[in-house]
């Protein structure tokens, strides 16, 4: 028992704990942030996963022919977008299934990247580091919040961003009368179904970013196992927030919080089952769900399909 | 169809513009084999409120869908002052000047209604302008209403005024307002009109008012149109009608059930249909027992809304009577359907069976207690499209075919066979999918289903809706037979000929109320008309 609480307190003292927790947040950062806001249109995008998969192989393309990080940010977003795309267009204009069309796409993305993976075996760099002065020199936090390689600070942005989208647009309040009462906003003279296509287009290119961020700001090469289901994590989250962007970022903080200590403990030296470690994160995303799914009001149009004249 | 004082419909009401706002000509629309509106002309005078009138399913709320985009017309053509136009959109109309206060709120719950008030707008998103416009508005036409406020957490007559509000931002100079008392109280009502008379007289708008209560569009408007089925059936000036004639235009007596029938020359069926049971005189059946077989007590109860659907609704029914539900649609008779079918769960009252109260919204309660229930949307509700016609005469009770969970297809095939030969129902056997019978036949596997559990009382919602006149016939000869055995049918319907010839008791309903109640005898379409409209008799 006294084994275990000074295990906990060394993991917490310790200040790779938090470096590894806020990569694996801002990670998971980047894919809830767009599909907090798909979600508040009505669409729920299991496709979520082959969007950053996707977009992390685009990011190492972009980078392997030029060489540059920056264009490959810009050919992950597209990347992600691509791939968007085709949830989009499909369950929102061709009114397919969008659980059929998303998972299809997760298990396409994923054999589709490992083959070209094993075709081309594409070159990266990692991005460089940029140490914010003062503020990195914060004790425990600031080398996690403030210390890392510079795509890890287009969140910083992108937050924000987000929030005011949202909340603050014409667009924004015509996202949410969608997600809420669609037939409504159809009333008011309002394309429901070409707000929640543009509403997925936003979370491909966040979770393109997400791919190029992992790519960059973390691992440094691709694999086809690097996203390893956090896309369903990051959809977890969103619930997890209520469907709030504050809500949305503790469950990342949350989730990442576990995946970390799963890290930090083998690290440090402790011998726990590494399989049972690995399911831990999970194990709280359930747990997390099972507690707060239901205390949580959805958008009341979620993940109910849309068509004209329907009533 | 009988006179119209307003003369031909075209040229019509035109006392204070000479090009009428709006001119409907020859519209007609179906839905599939549903003729929703039929060759109707309509015009429209500025500074003049004019009243729709007709039962639901009369096609009125359709034709305004037409003029504000929501529904496209098959034919006939809209002008707008004088000029003809497409309206294809809800854009479209809103840029002609047209707008509408819907019947069911187009509001989204979970918005302030300041938010609500610019959703449809175009441009930058300007909270303090919206606001501002809302407290114009609200100072102009007397609707005052805190901006701030989450539209989900309002009354249903504040909602309303959102819609107002919404609707006359846009400063449209055609105003349709589809039911707009629906959901108010009397008082709300009342604020209603007076803030209608305001948007006519300060700006010659044209005013629309869509409604099935008589006493709102004889004080409230200055012309009125009256449709059915469909059609214009009468047009004539608010101070020339009186309740009862309107009564009678909404109503349609001239058409009745049994002359169609004699002009198609069905005047009885084939006794192969009948041949398990004789014909009974329903006159000569009345209750007998003391106890009544079906005792609802003071049931209120909510739709999922909060509006109250049943309000101190009670009703005693005895065996072998068939009592009719009269009333215009959405007066709580679907409440009552979908209590008695263990769908909705009452917020206080009781209901009990022989004596023995059921518990209500407990799923399978009712119908183990012994109700029946052809319910009001057999494709919703009674059957299952993609499974067999075996299958289905099973969903209730599946003992008849299965014994510890296990289904005995020789069994099953047996029971469907009997049933098929019993109700002589015409399909391709018992293993043809239901989505392959007629719409006639389907409603007899309904039947068959329901009556094979031998059920104390049988609720009939609409049984005859969408038959063709030989298909009515035979559904009206089993009610009453299965009165004749003692069965109690609880017949709702808003065919009133349906209700006059079968019932023997007749109540009306009226905002989840019985308003009235009367024997067959004392019945007539004049009456129950009235009672429906919401008028004392």
């Amino acid at each position: 028992m006294t084994d275990l609480l000074s295990a906990v307190y060394e993991i917490f003292s310790s200040e790779s704990t938090y470096l590894n927790g806020a990569l694996f947040a801002a990670f998971l950062a980047f894919a809830a942030t767009g599909e907090w806001v798909a979600e508040r249109s009505g669409t729920l995008n299991i496709s979520v996963e082959g969007m950053l998969l996707g977009g992390a192989f685009a990011a190492a393309m972009g980078c392997h022919l030029t060489g540059s990080v920056a264009v490959g940010l810009l050919t992950a977003i597209l990347g992600g977008v691509l791939i968007a795309g085709v949830q989009a267009e499909m369950s929102h204009r061709l009114a397919a299934d969008q659980f059929v069309v998303g998972l299809t796409l997760n298990i396409l993305v994923f054999g589709l990247t490992g083959f070209l993976e094993n075709e081309i075996a594409p070159e990266t760099t990692l991005a460089g580091r940029w140490e914010i002065p003062v503020l990195s020199d914060i004790p425990l936090l600031g080398q996690a919040l403030f210390g890392q390689r510079w795509p890890f600070y287009i969140l910083y942005l992108l937050l924000p961003l987000s929030w005011w989208l949202v909340y603050r647009t014409r667009w924004g309040l015509e996202l949410r009368s969608v997600g809420e009462n669609p037939q409504s906003a159809d009333v008011s003279g309002i394309d429901v179904n070409k707000r929640r296509r543009q509403s997925i287009y936003y979370a491909g290119a966040t979770c393109g970013l997400g791919g190029a961020f992992l790519i960059f700001g973390h691992i440094g090469r691709f694999e086809d196992t690097i996203v390893g289901g956090r896309g369903f994590i990051a959809i977890a989250a969103v619930i997890f927030g209520g469907w709030t962007l504050r809500g949305t970022l503790a469950g990342c903080v949350v989730f990442a919080g576990a995946l970390s200590f799963r890290l930090s403990i083998q690290g440090l030296g402790y011998d726990v089952n590494s399989e049972l470690l690995q399911a831990l994160p999970f194990v709280v995303t359930i747990a997390g769900m099972a507690i707060f799914a239901h205390r949580v009001r959805a958008p009341a149009a979620l993940a109910q399909p849309f068509i004209r004249g329907l009533k | 169809m009988s006179h119209s004082e307003l003369g031909d419909a075209g040229t019509g009401v035109t006392n204070s513009s000479p090009v009428p706002a709006v001119q409907l000509s020859g519209i007609a629309k179906r839905f599939g084999a549903v003729v929703a509106c039929d060759n109707v002309d309509l015009a429209l005078a500025r500074g003049r409120i004019h009243g729709l009138l007709g039962e639901n399913g009369a096609g009125k709320s359709t034709l305004m869908k037409m003029l504000i985009g929501l529904v496209l017309p098959d034919a006939g053509t809209i002008a707008i002052d004088g000029k003809t136009e497409s309206i294809h959109d809800p854009l479209t109309a809103s840029a002609l000047g047209i707008g509408m206060v819907h019947q069911h709120f187009s509001l989204v719950d979970a918005l302030a209604v300041w938010e609500n008030v610019t959703l449809g707008d175009a441009g930058r998103l300007d909270p303090n302008a919206t606001r501002n416009r809302i407290g114009e508005i609200s100072e102009q036409y007397g609707l005052v209403i805190d901006p701030d406020k989450r539209v989900g957490d309002l009354t249903a007559g504040l909602r309303q005024r959102v819609e107002i509000i919404k609707c006359l931002r846009r400063d449209p100079s055609i105003v349709i307002f589809d039911e707009p008392t629906s959901v108010l109280t009397p008082e709300e009502s009342e604020q209603l009109f007076e803030s209608l008379r305001h948007v006519v007289a300060a700006e010659n708008r044209a005013v629309v008012l869509v409604s099935h209560k008589l006493d709102e569009v004889l004080h409230a408007t200055d012309d009125i149109t009256i449709m059915r089925q469909g059609r214009v059936v009468d047009q004539r000036y608010s101070t020339d009608a009186d309740a009862p004639t309107l009564a009678r235009a909404m109503v349609g007596r001239e058409v009745s059930l049994r002359s169609e029938r004699a002009a198609l020359g069905i005047h009885s069926l084939d006794d192969t249909d009948l041949d398990d049971v004789e014909p009974v005189e329903p006159d000569t059946v009345l209750p007998a027992t003391a106890q009544p077989v079906l005792r609802i007590d003071r049931a209120v109860a909510h739709d999922a809304d909060g509006v109250v659907a049943l309000d101190e609704f009670s009703l005693e029914m005895h065996s072998g009577e068939i009592v009719g539900v009269a009333g215009v649609e959405g007066n709580g008779q679907r409440a009552l359907g979908d209590v008695l079918s263990s769908l909705l769960t009452l917020s206080s009252g009781t209901v009990a069976v022989d004596g023995a109260v059921v518990p209500t919204g407990k799923s399978g309660a009712m119908a183990e207690a012994g109700i029946g229930v052809i319910p009001e949307d057999r494709h919703d509700s009674g059957l299952v499209l993609d499974m067999t016609v075996a299958e289905n005469l099973v969903l209730v009770d599946q003992s008849r075919a299965a014994t510890r969970g296990l289904i005995d297809q020789r069994r099953l095939h047996a029971f469907t066979e009997e049933m098929i030969e019993q109700f002589n129902i015409s399909c391709g056997g018992p293993t043809a999918p239901m989505w392959s019978v007629s719409g006639g036949n389907q409603q007899r596997v309904v039947l068959a289903r329901e009556l094979s559990q031998e059920p104390k009382i049988l609720v009939a919602a609409q049984p005859t809706r969408g038959l063709d006149v030989g298909a009515i016939e035979y559904m009206s000869h089993r009610l009453e037979t299965a009165a004749a055995s003692g069965v109690a049918v609880l017949l709702i319907s808003s065919e009133l000929e349906e209700i006059l010839e079968l019932s023997h008791r007749i109540i009306v309903m009226h905002s989840g109320r019985i308003v009235g109640e009367m024997s067959r005898a004392e019945a007539n379409f004049e009456t129950l008309g009235l009672l429906m409209g919401g008028a004392a008799a």
